[in-house]
């Protein structure tokens, strides 16, 4: 599937380039921000970094060019830069690529590496300057495990309908392909260090899913769904017995992740809500030794609820309440997250942006890792975060 | 009694100078655009990047300018919302793969001339900017 995909976009580049007359008819822009956060955090450390003694460690750039020589065709990539705490800081990654076919407004298509476009703020999730948070709700959009789920290697069939006009539109998603996971992924990183199984191949799969929004007749709210199934594999995990390195698999049973969730903007108001659940299952075999064999099971059910106002042009404050439980663990701090966060952003131009937020956490289940925790957990974690970003 | 006309006068003045602000914004189109109207919902979702054709199916390109009065009015009758956040919105399109940003142009004579030559585009100015080679599409 990913072999397929890069050589259709790399075919639709081909085409675009090789029909343009001049740059011009290319309509070819350039767009791109980056940002640099400070992180300090009370009694524990976290995302990998040494917050606890604050830390500059989060910083982001992302390059975008892209290309429409045809009124239904626009061709694009993104690259980016990520640095966050010991994770990532040494490689461009690729956000996307692809060919977008618009029909019309009830029809389009785009292939390629693709945002996934499911939950409310999925696709623009690592795109610091599309909103105020800087940190998105950790129950439902965790900063470490992200990469997992913000794209695929597929295609993406959307548009709007409106069958009647009292009743509002309806704006539809459909979405499939191979998912992403590469071997230094967040997820993999973190989870490698709380498990004796390592995965250095990383892991892949497939998946499929559907969002439907419903753009109300009540101006400003829009109420909206997301299904997402998937099953991944990796093809080599070790396990270090002791006494000797062994290798296996691992793959996953097909999982469900579904969100709903709600969302009003009127004015300078908007509040929002959301609830997920994922739940998945799988094991880990070794041929050479079945008494090493392991299977796991997750269900994870989070929600929260956001409202922001704003205040003035450049200043706009927010707070919300994010939760999440998994009801595979045991009944200790591990099995959640309750996180208060109060936020603010000052817009200095179209260009230049400041983000402060300050978050009150309770349990250790999201963004922890052992390598920079390593005399525990505390189960309470004051976090305060700057971040300033610009953009063009 | 007296306060209570002056205050009454007062609020009937700022009124009326609100709306005739409000007015003072026209949209253009291209002249190859049949439509000699479009409805508030339909141009939200033109210049907000939610739809990229009228309800006749014809494929419109919005044109924007960059800053300026004329631009925060139309932001505000239309839109709903300041130039930051609806740059932001724009942007999360971009940066999302879902869109590109639409033109940015300078100055009423600038968007002018670029909706007269350019098919499909649609744009918004002053109603006491020269408008010639255009067509104004009322707004309903």
């Amino acid at each position: 599937m990913k072999k397929w995909t890069i050589t259709m976009f790399v075919a639709a580049l081909a085409a675009v380039t090789g029909a343009a007359q001049s740059l011009d008819d290319l309509n070819i822009q350039i767009h791109g921000y980056a940002t640099q956060g400070f992180l300090y955090s009370t009694n524990n450390n976290l995302f990998t970094t040494n917050s606890s003694s604050g830390s500059p460690a989060w910083t982001e750039a992302v390059i975008n060019i892209t290309s429409q020589p045809y009124p239904k065709l626009r061709v694009g990539a993104q690259g980016r830069y990520e640095l966050l705490g010991n994770i990532g800081g040494t490689t461009l990654s690729l956000d996307w690529a692809e060919a977008d076919y618009r029909y019309n407004d009830k029809l389009g298509m785009r292939f390629g590496k693709v945002k996934t476009p499911d939950a409310l703020f999925n696709e623009v999730q690592d795109i610091d300057p599309a909103y105020i948070w800087s940190l998105l709700p950790q129950s439902i959009y965790p900063l470490t495990s992200r990469n997992s789920f913000l794209s695929h290697y597929g295609g993406v069939a959307y548009g709007t309908l409106q069958p009647d006009k009292r009743l509002g539109k309806l704006e539809y998603r459909v979405f499939g392909g191979e998912g992403v996971d590469v071997a230094n992924d967040p997820t993999l990183t973190l989870g490698e260090e709380n498990s004796p199984v390592q995965l250095p191949n990383g892991w892949t799969g497939t998946l499929y899913g559907g969002t439907l929004h419903w753009v109300t007749p009540l101006k400003g709210l829009m109420v909206g769904s997301s299904d997402l199934a998937y099953q991944y594999w990796s093809s080599l995990a070790t396990l270090n017995t002791g006494t000797t390195t062994i290798n296996g698999s691992q793959y996953s049973w097909p999982c469900q992740y579904y969100w709903n969730y709600a969302q009003y903007e009127h004015d300078k108001v908007m509040v929002a809500g959301e609830y997920s659940r994922q739940q998945y299952a799988g094991g880990t075999t070794f041929p050479t030794d079945p008494s090493a064999n392991s299977t796991f099971r997750v269900d994870v059910r989070a929600w929260y609820a956001m409202a922001t106002y704003r205040l003035a042009s450049k200043l706009i404050a927010g707070i919300y309440d994010s939760q999440s439980f998994d009801h595979q663990q045991p009944l200790q701090p591990v099995r959640y997250s309750k996180d208060w966060a109060i936020s603010g952003r000052y817009d200095f131009n179209t260009y230049l942006y400041l983000k402060a937020e300050q978050h009150f956490v309770d349990g250790t289940a999201l963004g922890y890792d052992a390598n920079t925790n390593a005399g525990g957990l505390r189960t309470t974690t004051r976090l305060t975060l700057l971040k300033m970003g610009v953009n063009f | 009694m007296k306060r209570l006309l002056i205050g009454f006068l007062t609020i009937t003045v700022a009124l009326a100078y609100a709306a005739h602000a409000q007015a003072q914004v026209i949209v253009i189109a291209n002249p190859g655009v049949k439509a000699a109207e479009i409805s508030k919902g339909d141009l939200k979702d033109i210049f907000t990047g939610a739809a990229t054709s009228l309800p006749d199916g014809a494929r419109v390109v919005p044109i924007l300018l960059k800053a300026g009065t004329v631009h925060e009015e139309f932001l505000k009758a239309y839109i709903g919302k300041n130039d930051t956040t609806y740059r932001a919105g724009w942007r999360s399109l971009v940066f999302s793969g879902q869109a590109s940003m639409p033109k940015s142009l300078d100055n009423d004579a600038a968007v002018v001339e670029f909706v007269a030559h350019n098919s499909g585009a649609i744009g918004y100015i002053s109603s006491s900017s020269p408008h010639e080679g255009v067509k104004v599409l009322a707004v309903k």
